[in-house]
């Protein structure tokens, strides 16, 4: 490869891009002359590239230049040509270097010989360990069926899902289980009943006036992180003589909250409650957008169905007694005066956004909730509008080919899945992760012989977490592509060990929050330091070396291709013969070049108010009565909802069910033992939970309480002097499924009622500077869902506290 | 000959601490694990200040990001008894491992606590000694010497060998690495010697102020306050 510096991905970056142009002065001339290269190597005598790549420390996508001397990275930077993160890198990204370099990773396949979980592994070669698998796999489809079969997968990025997943669907296991239930899975459901759009949303930060965020902290774990951080910098000087107003609603004062102009320390879990006393104000002042109401909404007043049955809209509901300001100040503990003020900024304060993620989404009432929050947006006009929400447009990549489906795997497929997505118990969610181990121990609808994790971990990040030790060990078989012995790894029978991301071809997608298409290359930085393999590449050896076995055509989808490289230019191939973006190019070896040389291809700008794209609901507009959501419960309902709505654990009923209300969250404990809300967060040094044995994170990790290396447990002052606990004390943090022991930390900005930890710490297994280190939150959150959505509850858990 | 300074919008900072990171990746500083930590034994050449302040629910947060101050006046210099500790002509305060004799007065001295001493050998367990970046400024310094940040002294000197401009005024200019990173588009890096660079001209904003200014230590790091948009003079 020609060897580039950082200074040309200025230029290549081409036109559009304006971010750090726009800061300058202009450019002034530079009197002397750029050395090349070659020059500088010859008097430095070290070989130096910058090459381009995609960061995988989160799943925001960022693209990156990693500065590499004599073969070994030694700096991380942003890509500036990328219009994500444009320049710019979080600290988890700046910290990849520890990744990489991280001396507990995994140095080739592994094999079980002892107990699971006794570390008696003994390393094999690829071809044995792979043969291992397969012979297994055909074991059990001709045994007892592909679909007792499970594939767990978390971070998929670009082509992995599919790619993954391929080998899986032609094996024939429906089972096919991602991590969004214990995510944040609530937000694309809510966006897929009101908008038809089953993703997150993309938020023009850049050009909004006003923003309500409803527990999505921007400058902690909210993704694209970078892109977040960026826009806070934008949003308050970015726009001379215009500063945004940023109103962050959240029971925790995290350092969105202190950065942000006010702070609404909101009772956990009643986000829902707030958003539609919001609504509530700007309906009965008619402060609301009457013309994208009455063009883009359906539902908003009272309406007849063609069987001429009357219904409710969502006027009528919201201007209910009980979503007044006065009723909702007494379940959220805001003044009623501060949410008619909100209401009237926000709706009088164009364009405005409101905005919300794992606070007001990841609780039983999730969906419910993350719906009031996004019909602010319909009120105010701000859907799919400039300093509004988008969508996102994906890249024009060559579709994939098809899995090759024979009798077995076809029989396998329509099995039910082991979580029950998409059925009476979860009609809405597409997963229910958190469910496996429990289905699992009942063998419910089936005994599963085989679990495969890629990119996730179950034994560290599901509510109460002893239920995956008691389940997959009865498992009898465990595969784990990771590359560090994390918690299910370690309990695994065979390790088929990944690359880390900066040694591996792959690529990657971005996220929604752009709107444009943003296609990111993911292409090796250095040569593998160990003998591991990109999973990408392991599973077609496996597929292939199945078919050799079973003599089946699992391999078939993937062609022809040999190795993650192959794949990559496979779906390229479309995006060249596309002809757009900022990469255009007479042949594809030419535009791959250019594309491995940038780092991204993205085609901006966005095009806002395409309707049949951003609203594709049953009525092609805006929902505030969800008709799909309508559909999908009486189909489950077999005639008799009221008795459904009870199963599903909703408290509404009529036509209030189908529209952004208010569902008051449950809990689990009972107050009297209990009596405080553990609310638990991600701190922007988490790496989004695989960055624990990384030490540059682990010695900055909680910049609001200036504490590292531990975790503590945030109590209020008044509580804690109440309960005899002192700053630094040992306490046990208990709940009704354990307790675990930890360090108080007196914080003036802890509500009376809820005591915070963060997450990440406490893992049993992993490299040397995670393991045994703080408490593993997971350990005593207990397990609630949001039934319908079949998502996790995570803020559900009531605990004491008490000293050590 | 550039007087070097540095300005952070304090509106735009995240306290995201990507400046912290990439100052530690970039001059070859290690960690040093819970134990040190707790003793005040890590080395920050860059760090966030951060404190939450008040009573329940009026409650503040103010978090500070801090790279040496590169006084003009360096209280720190003034104080070193055998000249280890020094101001280059671009007003750098810099520091000369080899003649540092441990003696910590600079430290003792600095009024924003920016001088770290190393109480141990610094390590790169294993694979970690791949990363360290090989520019020879930023070799690890041994045990007993005081440490600091320099502005990235090589990021300038290479700018300068290869013929590329420095400064956030220019669109690829060369920065340090705090500044290449920060994700708010807090920071600026220039020549305040120049009254027209971005640097001068926003050291100039009334929102800007110095922390402990009254000291008389005349810092060439200038904060802007947040606040509304005003006229600005």
């Amino acid at each position: 490869m020609k060897p580039i510096t950082r200074r040309d991905f200025l230029k290549l970056g081409g036109a559009g891009i304006a971010g750090t142009a726009a800061i300058g002065a202009g450019l002034r001339g530079w009197p002397l002359r750029a050395m090349s290269a070659a020059e500088r190597e010859a008097v430095t005598g070290l070989e130096e590239r910058w090459v381009a790549s995609t960061c995988l420390q989160c799943p925001g996508g960022c693209s990156i230049l990693v500065r590499v001397v004599n073969g070994r990275a030694v700096k991380i930077e942003g890509n500036p040509a990328s219009p994500n993160n444009r320049g710019r890198i979080c600290p988890k990204g700046q910290a990849g270097l520890q990744f990489l370099y991280d001396p507990d990773r995994i140095k080739g396949p592994l094999i079980q010989r002892g107990e699971r979980g006794s570390d008696n592994w003994e390393m094999v070669s690829w071809e044995e360990a792979i043969r291992y698998v397969a012979e297994k796999l055909a074991e059990i489809r001709e045994k007892d069926g592909p679909h007792t079969v499970i594939y767990m997968n978390g971070r998929n990025r670009g082509v992995m899902h599919h790619h993954m997943g391929a080998f899986f669907k032609a094996y024939g296991t429906p089972n096919d289980v991602g991590h969004g239930s214990i995510c944040e899975d609530a937000r694309p459901i809510a966006h897929k009943l009101t908008t038809g759009w089953s993703h997150y949303s993309g938020y023009d930060w850049e050009n909004t006036a006003y923003v309500l965020s409803f527990g999505g902290s921007l400058l902690e774990a909210w993704r694209p992180t970078t892109h977040n951080l960026q826009m806070w910098g934008i949003m308050r000087r970015g726009h001379p003589g215009r500063r945004t107003k940023i109103v962050y609603i959240d029971p925790r004062f995290s350092v969105t909250a202190a950065k942000a102009d006010e702070w609404l320390p909101i009772r956990p879990g009643t986000d829902g409650a707030l958003a539609m006393a919001i609504a509530h104000v700007i309906i009965k002042e008619e402060l609301y957008d009457k013309q994208f109401v009455a063009e883009h909404a359906f539902g908003f007043e009272d309406w007849t169905d063609e069987q001429g049955v009357a219904h409710m809209g969502f006027k009528t509901l919201a201007l209910q007694e009980k979503y007044s300001p006065e009723r909702v100040a007494q379940i959220t503990d805001i003044p009623a005066e501060t949410i008619v003020r909100i209401a009237r900024e926000f709706a009088t304060t164009r364009p405005a956004l409101a905005a919300g993620c794992r606070g007001s989404s990841m609780q039983t009432n999730g969906v419910f909730n993350s719906m009031a929050i996004h019909a602010l947006n319909a009120l105010v006009g701000s859907i799919d509008r400039p300093g509004g929400t988008m969508i996102q447009y994906g890249p024009p990549c060559t579709p994939w080919p098809e899995p090759v489906l024979d009798e077995v795997a076809k029989q396998g497929l329509a099995m039910p899945r082991i979580d029950y997505a998409k059925t009476r118990r979860h009609p809405l969610g597409g997963k229910a992760y958190q469910d496996v181990p429990d289905n699992i121990l009942k063998e419910e609808p089936y005994k599963i012989n085989a679990v495969f994790f890629y990119y996730t971990n179950p034994f560290f990040s599901i509510p109460d977490v002893k239920r995956a030790y008691e389940a997959f060990m009865k498992v009898p078989f465990l595969v784990s592509f990771s590359p560090f012995m994390d918690e299910a790894t370690a309990h695994c029978d065979v390790v088929l060990p990944d690359h880390t991301y900066l040694e591996r071809w792959h690529d990657d997608i971005i996220y929604p929050s752009i709107g444009f298409p943003h296609w990111s290359i993911r292409q090796p930085v250095v040569e593998p330091l160990w003998d591991t393999q990109n999973a990408g590449d392991t599973i077609m050896q496996l597929a292939r070396e199945f078919d050799r076995i079973a003599g089946t055509q699992t391999a078939a989808a993937y062609l022809d291709w040999q190795t993650m490289e192959d794949v990559l230019k496979y779906r390229a191939r479309g995006v060249w013969e596309a002809r757009r973006g900022n990469i255009v190019a007479d042949t594809f070896e030419e535009w791959w070049q250019k594309w491995l040389e940038i780092g991204v291809w993205t085609d901006p700008p966005y095009e806002f108010g395409r309707w049949e794209k951003a609203l594709t609901t049953p009525s092609g507009k805006f929902e505030f009565f969800s008709q799909t959501l309508k559909a999908e419960l009486e189909k489950h309902a077999n005639g008799s909802m009221d008795d459904y709505l009870a199963e599903l654990k909703i408290t509404a009923r009529g036509d209030e069910v189908f529209m952004p209300h208010y569902e008051p969250p449950r809990y689990v404990g009972d107050e009297k033992v209990y009596p405080f809300h553990l609310i638990h967060y991600k701190v922007i040094t988490h790496a989004e939970g695989r960055g624990a044995n990384t030490p540059w994170l682990q010695e900055i990790l909680g910049v609001h309480v200036q504490e590292a290396w531990d975790s503590w447990v945030e109590i209020n002052p008044q509580t804690a002097k109440r309960l005899g606990i002192e700053d630094g004390d040992e306490v046990w943090v208990e709940s009704p499924v354990g307790r675990v022991k930890t360090r108080a930390k007196l914080y003036p900005g802890a509500r009376p009622d809820c005591v915070y930890m963060p997450y990440e710490l406490g893992h049993r297994r992993y490299g040397r500077w995670a393991r045994g280190r703080g408490a593993a939150v997971n350990e005593i959150v207990a397990l609630e869902e949001d039934q319908m959505a079949g998502t996790t509850g995570w803020y559900s858990t009531r605990v004491r506290i008490y000293r050590a | 000959m550039p007087r070097w300074g540095m300005v952070i919008d304090l509106d735009k900072c995240t306290a995201c601490q990507a400046c912290t990171v990439a100052c530690r990746a970039e001059n070859n500083v290690s960690f040093a694990g819970l134990n040190g930590y707790r003793r005040g034994r890590a080395i920050f050449w860059n760090t966030v200040i951060g404190r939450v302040e008040g009573e329940f629910p009026e409650v503040q947060g103010i978090f500070i990001p801090m790279p040496c101050m590169h006084c003009d006046h360096p209280p720190c210099v003034k104080v070193c008894p055998v000249g280890a500790t020094y101001q280059d002509e671009e007003g750098r305060v810099l520091q000369r491992y080899e003649r540092c004799i441990g003696c910590r007065m600079c430290m003792q001295a600095c009024p924003y606590n920016r001088r770290y001493f190393n109480w141990r050998v610094q390590e790169w367990p294993d694979t970690f000694a791949l990363y360290r970046n090989p520019d020879p400024e930023t070799q690890p310094r041994p045990k007993g010497v005081v440490e600091k940040c320099t502005f990235c002294v090589q990021r300038l000197r290479k700018a300068r060998e290869e013929g590329r401009p420095i400064g956030s005024d220019y669109p690829d200019g060369v920065v340090p690495a705090c500044v290449e990173t920060c994700t708010g588009g807090a920071r600026y890096f220039g020549d305040l010697d120049d009254p027209e660079s971005i640097v001068s001209r926003l050291a100039r904003s009334p929102r800007a102020f110095r922390l402990q200014e009254e000291l008389g230590t005349e810092p060439k790091v200038y904060y802007l306050r947040p606040g509304q948009w005003e006229p600005e003079t």
